[in-house]
């Protein structure tokens, strides 16, 4: 246990004593959601309202709604299927959605109160705050042109429960995926230089064990992990407002689990190299493939078929894709049940034959 | 082959370290080819031979960090194959390459290597015993040559082991470093510690060693004090010059009291039992040849001369 703190302590003082190394370990994924941020998150359109119109009534007051809310200059109008119309609102690209129920222009016509149904999406403020009273405004000045009687129609709001996502919270979960990923990758490395440079030879003419090395080893990049995943949780929180939707000790899970996986990948890479250089090279071949096809910067269906299987096959698919439903609540690709069980693979798997291929000389 | 070991010698003399008919190959290369010894505790013992000689194949066997192919090997009593970890507790060693981690400071260094004891000397009494109190806080990779060396003999004795291993302890270093740390080595036995040591400086050798084995190919070509490998091999002094050409004009071998000669490129060295006699016709020969000797010395045998003698070829890096 004294030497197991003592090897942790050195490792620590040797990563804070080596500024190149610090320097990529806060700046980089600082740098990539800045960057990405800064160029998604510009979408949020305030300046006009994409509104949908579903039309079961095709009388003169419902013909009348459609006209006075087109010729609104702030309302883009779309007309469709209640389906159609509410999945596009939960997809973001819709701000309201107004149903006009059938029956509604001979109802008003006989002087019945209707409701009119007003979906919106919770999570904009501009939609209710703005969106909503204008609505009101539009089919009160309706009604009373028809009917001279403007309180019949009235407006029911309904938030939408499945909240709309920003760009920024796809891309969070998946920088911070991919930064585990690297961590983790490159984390083996450090084991091969200090091969290399006769370290571990020095170390095995002394009492202390293989396994608790390793160990240590493992230990430090873990809590390295869990320091950069907060990092990235509380930029993203900050900057951007991204908030967590489930519980943070169920986030901490998925990054401990991620880490494990990337760290014991990367042993199983490394077991392979002669030297640092030959090392670095295997884990660039792997993780440059899986940062770009996994689903980092863009939903994976937009990767060509023929590159599918890989992508199903990579473990950073699966975590990203279980960040973004615990951290964000993005709708999933894959179960998290499938992502949990494929981690799991991936982390037995190169952990085995890790063990069984690295070579201490 | 245990008992072709003289276990009985002395009442009391405990052996640190026996070896019988070792063996290690690499491939088709027989980098130790049947080695025996014994080193009895409190001895400096040194194996002396050039480089792939076969040492330090040797120390790691010793020492329990690579396995051999054959014979029987003993330290402290126990087979380093069968018990490495409860031998490495009780030996210090210092690896040919030093090794350490560039960005600890000394005293982070050797506090991390006490770690790995169970029972340690206090990490300030390690660093004073090598001389490094004043570099104690600064990191490892601002060191000098012989500072990193004496911080690599610091963790060989920060167990307070009762063999230390030290492999090639002052290669590359300018002499005034190795002389401190042959200060070093010296109070090591002074405590009572067995060292066990390799070189391939014959000055480091005779100056520290109470027994040497040399070595060549794998092979041990000859063991004792220096001074009785000196003796047995050579009872004449050596006398070296300079003047390649003169060989060609006087046979050198017939000159008064020569006994051998050896030629080493420029330099010349004739074996005399009778050396003033020697020089007299040396000087008359170079004077009516007109070849004038130059760097011309006179010396007592060396183990350099002992090794030139035995295996025909100087001892160099």
């Amino acid at each position: 246990m004294k030497a197991f703190i003592q090897l942790v302590i050195a490792n620590i003082k040797e990563l804070l004593r080596d500024r190149m190394s610090m320097f990529w370990f806060i700046a980089f994924p600082i740098f990539f959601i800045l960057l990405f941020g800064a160029i998604f998150s510009g979408s949020e359109d305030t300046a006009s309202f994409a509104v949908g119109v579903v039309q079961q009534d095709n009388g003169p007051i419902a013909k009348g709604l459609d006209a006075a809310l087109a010729s609104m200059p702030v309302v883009k109008l779309h007309i469709g299927a209640q389906d159609a119309e509410l999945a596009a609102l939960r997809k973001g690209s819709r701000d309201l959605v107004i149903i006009l129920p059938a029956g509604l222009s001979s109802a008003v016509k006989s002087q019945h109160r209707v409701e009119i149904p007003v979906y919106y999406d919770g999570t904009k403020q501009m939609s209710s705050q703005v969106g909503i009273p204008l609505v009101e405004q539009v089919l009160n000045q309706v009604e009373a042109q028809a009917t001279g009687h403007p309180l019949l129609l009235e407006a029911r709001p309904q938030a939408v429960q499945a909240v709309t996502l920003k760009e920024i919270d796809y891309l969070l979960p998946g920088i911070l995926a991919m930064a585990l990923m690297q961590l983790g990758l490159f984390s083996a490395l450090r084991l091969v230089s200090l091969r290399e440079r006769k370290i571990l030879k020095r170390l095995g003419a002394t009492p202390l064990p293989r396994g608790l090395l390793i160990a240590s080893e493992v230990t430090v990049r873990l809590l390295l992990a869990m320091m950069q995943a907060l990092l990235i949780v509380i930029i993203g929180r900050l900057v951007f407002g991204v908030t967590i939707v489930s519980s943070w000790y169920l986030v901490a899970a998925w990054v401990l689990l991620g880490a494990c996986t990337f760290v014991s990948l990367g042993y199983m890479l490394v077991s392979f190299a002669r030297t640092v250089e030959s090392g670095q090279g295997i884990v660039q071949l792997v993780q440059f493939p899986m940062m770009f096809l996994a689903g980092t910067f863009f939903p994976i269906s937009f990767i060509p078929g023929f590159l599918q299987p890989f992508v199903k096959a990579m473990p950073l698919t699966y975590l990203a894709d279980a960040l973004r439903q615990v951290m964000t609540g993005n709708p999933p690709l894959f179960s998290i049940g499938a992502d949990l069980g494929i981690l799991l693979a991936w982390f037995t798997g190169s952990l085995l034959l890790g063990i069984r291929f690295f070579r201490w000389e | 082959m245990l008992d072709s070991l003289d276990l009985s010698s002395a009442p009391g003399a405990d052996l640190a370290i026996e070896v019988a008919g070792l063996c290690k190959s690499y491939g088709a290369v027989r980098a130790v080819d049947g080695l025996s010894f014994s080193v009895p505790a409190g001895e400096i013992f040194g194996m002396l031979g050039p480089n792939g000689a076969g040492k330090s194949t040797t120390v790691e066997i010793l020492i329990g960090l690579r396995q051999r192919d054959g014979g029987e090997v003993r330290v402290l009593g126990r087979d380093p194959k069968r018990h490495p970890t409860a031998i490495k507790r009780r030996i210090g060693v210092q690896l040919q390459i030093t090794a350490l981690y560039p960005r600890l400071t000394v005293k982070e260094t050797v506090r991390l290597f006490a770690s790995f004891f169970p029972k340690t000397l206090p990490i300030a009494e390690a660093i004073a015993r090598v001389g490094l109190e004043e570099k104690a806080d600064d990191r490892v990779d601002r060191l000098s040559g012989g500072q990193a060396q004496r911080l690599s003999v610091a963790l060989a004795m920060i167990n307070d082991g009762d063999i230390i291993f030290l492999d090639e302890p002052t290669t590359g270093l300018d002499p005034q470093a190795r002389r401190s740390l042959w200060d070093v080595i010296l109070e090591l036995k002074e405590a009572g510690k067995t060292v066990f040591l390799t070189t391939h400086y014959m000055d480091e050798a005779e100056r520290l060693c109470d027994r040497v084995a040399v070595v060549d190919h794998g092979q041990i070509i000859a063991m004792g004090s220096p001074a009785k490998l000196i003796r047995d091999n050579f009872h004449e002094q050596a006398l070296e010059f300079n003047q390649p050409a003169l060989g060609n004009h006087v046979d050198l071998q017939t000159l008064p009291g020569v006994i051998r000669m050896q030629q080493e490129g420029e330099s010349t060295t004739l074996y005399t039992d009778q050396a003033p006699r020697t020089i007299a016709a040396l000087m008359e020969a170079s004077a009516n040849a007109n070849l004038p000797v130059s760097d011309m010395t006179v010396r007592q045998a060396t183990l350099e001369d002992v090794f030139l003698k035995l295996t025909g070829r100087r001892i160099r890096e």
